[in-house]
């Protein structure tokens, strides 16, 4: 039977060409508009290792100044990066079963076997960073509690930078210079581009990864300043690195592993255990304002997925209604004026159960002709956004990913959406009389 | 001629009516916003920055060797970058303006944190800077050259005199607009600034700060070991001047990592790409969903005459004339219209309201809601048009032939 819906379909669109097409295209281009805009809005809203999401978190402490909250707009929330004595402090507790601290920096990367000098973007981090996140190596691994106490001269590299420095042949073991010291290289991570950057998200939730990986402790060494973020609030007079290093400002950021409710329990403890005693040293000066964020927390609390993005996706989806409203006229007008074919269908036999699935089967097809149609174009839209954007926006290819999922989504709402527009019509086609159309004839 | 026939008309073949006037409605209430926010957008990608802006690239050079003369390098480079032809000026800077990187700081307009405050965008440069940048003093000179400090090592704290723009300095000194020059204002710390020169007009890192044109050049080069350099190339010789410079920079020291070279234009693109996607994004559905709106009322107004031949007919054989026909059909969908419009006014308000509360976007400007509406009822009577015309053509004998 519904082959039969289909063929007569078919005939329907020959009859009107123009009509079909103008509901096709309807479709196609709400669709399509759709996509682009979720295509965008999902990059930002996925959840980077979701099977992780009730294990990391985000310790987040209140070290502002007490006249002024960090952000005017939301008074509520503590600033997204630490003291390097928070930081510290924070990373002495051992109720976590992993833990990390860490800030971006940056230098010249030379030696290698023949690599033209470059300056390279820096993670300067603890151990437990690779196995948190759960960064892929190519060769070798991480390092341990150990190198980080020491530290010792070792590095990671991205897959890029040893691709630079080594040709992409196994580095481990070998040396390269970083601010013209050496560092011996004991990992080196496949591709590894999370998108949204999750972990460092105040400083450009789609940045690319960072080039090197060294342990965290060279920073204070080697007297390093953040390549991102920096704010201070205090009058501070400060005239060494070590100052700097001892002020309120902040800049540094830490995560921690917590794998079981107890342990999150006692870490929230620790937390205001720790700011309390601070209090009692006369830091923290505002009132307790401790939050353990999960990543997905952590994203909303950043605001990763912008404001902009929600607001077009919203237009995007008006836009959609007005085409479906749109077609459901179209279709109106155009089963009605077949009315008198489908008065002889009902005066021969046919139930109004089966007027309704033909006419029904009709809006389906169209619906799904508008849906692949649309989504093309909508692949065709994010094409030519990279197209005009990537000549000047570093990140689009994580921020506006070819994404296939999306793809097929639009498909299904727009096979839902074709079927609701055409349940109206449908239904009033079926409910007509067919003597008062056979009596016109 | 009375609208009570024509609304019994429509009252009897309702859907089709009611469909066009929601989409009517769902269009105004769409447009009128998304025109709202586009026209916010464009003209906040449309500031005139003060600077010289498509005609300025910049590039970073870091030296990375122990005990290397990072000064002797500046001057050596900036030296010849000046020379070189198609170049009108350079000058060493810490961030590049408009490009979303900067440092930011607070000044007072008395000492121990007192009088009026102001934060301030601040860019160090040396004695080129304000032809480099191609910015305009208003008022005072120029630095000297000799007024530049050369720092070797980190510290706090910013030489005694400064370039302000008008903006900063004015609202430090509400009451002294006219002699902004030769003011002193405080850092944190109480250390003075005097202001020897004020900039008429210039925007300083991150284009959706309120504050944006609060800026501040002050005297500075350095600590090393990274600088960015700014050049200005003569008008429409900047894609030759940076492949020249490039090479050149090489050539001249090879011990030195030469970064990626980026005109102000790409940066100042890239700060406004967020505003830029929105304004593309929302004209498109403009454009489209009133291509569409059109497309409904002219279907809804052909379908209406296609089924109503036998009425035309009977009326023009009963003496209609034809601008009665036209008339008839003008006034119906006027008022399918009307229905639409109005209910799309409530709807307009309603979604201004909740982007403005939800966003943070400002409140919707009620002039666009008028033109909105001015709008729609002359796109709806455009869209009409043919249909009423076509229906006039029924010839009055279509009456006599079906009966």
């Amino acid at each position: 039977m519904f082959a039969y819906y289909l063929r007569l379909a078919l005939q329907s669109f020959r009859r009107n060409p123009g009509l079909t097409a103008l509901m096709v295209m309807a479709i196609a281009l709400g669709i399509s508009v759709c996509m682009v805009t979720l295509t965008s809005y999902r990059a930002a809203a996925r959840i980077p290792l979701p099977h992780k999401n009730d294990m990391l978190f985000v310790p987040n402490v209140d070290s502002w100044d007490p006249d002024n909250s960090y952000d005017k707009d939301k008074p509520g929330n503590a600033p997204d990066l630490q003291t390097y004595r928070d930081a510290r402090g924070l990373f002495a507790s051992t109720i976590p079963d992993r833990k990390l601290i860490m800030f971006k920096a940056g230098g010249v990367l030379s030696g290698g076997n023949n690599m033209v000098p470059e300056y390279v973007s820096s993670r300067m981090t603890t151990g437990d960073f690779f196995a948190m996140f759960e960064t892929p190596f190519l060769y070798g691994n991480g390092w341990d509690a150990k190198a980080d106490a020491g530290p010792e001269p070792v590095v990671v590299l991205s897959k890029e930078t040893n691709q630079k420095a080594f040709g992409g042949a196994n580095s481990v073991g070998k040396t390269v210079l970083w601010h013209d010291r050496e560092f011996r290289v004991v990992g080196v991570l496949n591709d590894w581009e999370p998108a949204p950057k999750f972990f460092d998200v105040s400083n450009g939730s789609f940045d690319d990864p960072e080039q090197i990986y060294v342990p965290f402790s060279w920073g204070q060494i080697m007297e390093l300043g953040s390549d991102g973020n920096t704010n201070c609030w205090k009058t501070e007079d400060i005239k060494s690195y070590l100052d700097f290093l001892n002020s309120e400002c902040i800049w540094f950021e830490s995560w921690v592993e917590l794998r079981t409710p107890a342990k999150v329990e006692a870490y929230r403890k620790f937390l205001d255990d720790y700011v309390v005693e601070q209090k009692s040293k006369g830091r923290f000066p505002r009132p307790l304002n401790n939050h353990l964020y999960t990543i997905e927390g952590w994203m909303e609390r950043n605001q990763v997925v912008g404001t902009d993005n929600k607001a077009m996706l919203i237009m995007a989806f008006a836009f959609l209604a007005v085409c479906l409203v749109n077609t459901v006229g179209l279709l109106l007008a155009k089963f009605l004026n077949a009315a008198p074919v489908a008065g002889v269908r009902r005066a021969l036999g046919a139930s109004r159960r089966d007027i309704f699935l033909q006419h029904l089967t009709e809006s389906g097809v169209i619906a799904v002709a508008g849906g692949l149609a649309g989504a093309l174009l909508g692949i065709a839209g994010v094409w030519a956004l990279r197209a005009w954007y990537g000549r000047f926006v570093q990140d689009l290819e994580r921020s506006l990913p070819t994404d296939y999922s999306t793809f097929w989504i639009a498909v299904g709402i727009s096979l839902a959406a074709g079927i609701i527009a055409g349940l109206y019509p449908a239904w009033r086609i079926g409910r007509a009389a067919p003597a008062s159309y056979l009596k016109a004839q | 001629m009375g609208l009570r026939p024509i609304l019994s008309a429509l009252m009897r073949n309702g859907a089709g009516a009611i469909l066009v006037s929601m989409q009517i409605a769902l269009t105004l209430a769409i447009v009128v916003n998304a025109v709202f926010v586009t026209e916010q957008r464009l003209t906040k990608i449309g500031r005139d920055s003060g600077m010289d802006d498509t005609n300025i690239f910049a590039v970073p050079v870091t030296s990375f060797e122990k005990d290397h003369d990072f000064f002797g390098m500046v001057r050596a480079d900036l030296a010849m970058l000046r020379d070189m032809p198609g170049v009108v000026d350079a000058a060493p800077t810490t961030q590049i303006p408009l490009s979303g990187g900067g440092s930011s700081t607070q000044f007072y307009s008395l000492p121990d944190k007192k009088g009026e405050k102001s934060p301030v965008a601040y860019y160090n440069t040396d004695e080129h800077g304000v032809q480099t940048l191609g910015v305009k003093l208003a008022d005072g000179k120029n630095f000297a050259a000799a007024e530049i400090e050369y720092r070797p090592k980190d510290a706090q704290g910013l030489p005694g005199t400064a370039l302000v723009t008008r903006a900063f300095a004015e609202v430090l000194f509400p009451k002294d607009k006219e002699h902004l020059v030769g003011k002193t204002f405080y850092d944190d710390q109480s250390k003075p600034t005097v202001i020897s020169g004020v900039i008429e007009q210039m925007h300083g890192a991150w284009v959706g700060w309120d504050k944006l044109d609060r800026v501040m050049l002050a005297p500075l080069v350095g600590p090393g070991p990274g600088v960015r350099y700014l050049i200005r190339a003569k008008p429409g010789q900047i894609d030759s001047v940076m492949s020249a410079v490039e090479i050149a920079l090489r050539k001249r020291d090879p011990n030195r990592v030469v970064g990626k070279l980026r005109t102000m234009l790409n940066f100042k693109q890239s700060s406004y790409a967020s505003d830029s996607l929105m304004a593309v994004t929302l004209s498109v559905v403009t454009g489209l969903v009133l291509i569409f709106s059109a497309l409904g009322i002219f279907g809804l107004a052909t379908f209406n005459v296609n089924t109503r031949t036998r009425q035309i007919g009977t009326r023009r054989a009963v003496g209609a004339r034809k601008l009665d026909i036209v008339s008839y059909f003008m006034a119906e969908n006027w008022m399918v219209t009307s229905l639409g419009v109005l209910v799309g006014c409530i709807l307009a308000l309603l979604v201004g309201f909740w982007l403005s509360n939800q966003f943070g976007l400002p409140r919707l400007d009620l002039y666009f809601l008028v033109g909105g509406v001015i709008g729609l009822w002359v796109l709806g009577q455009l869209a009409a048009w043919q249909p009423a015309l076509r229906a006039a053509k029924v010839s009055p004998a279509t009456a006599t032939r079906n009966v």
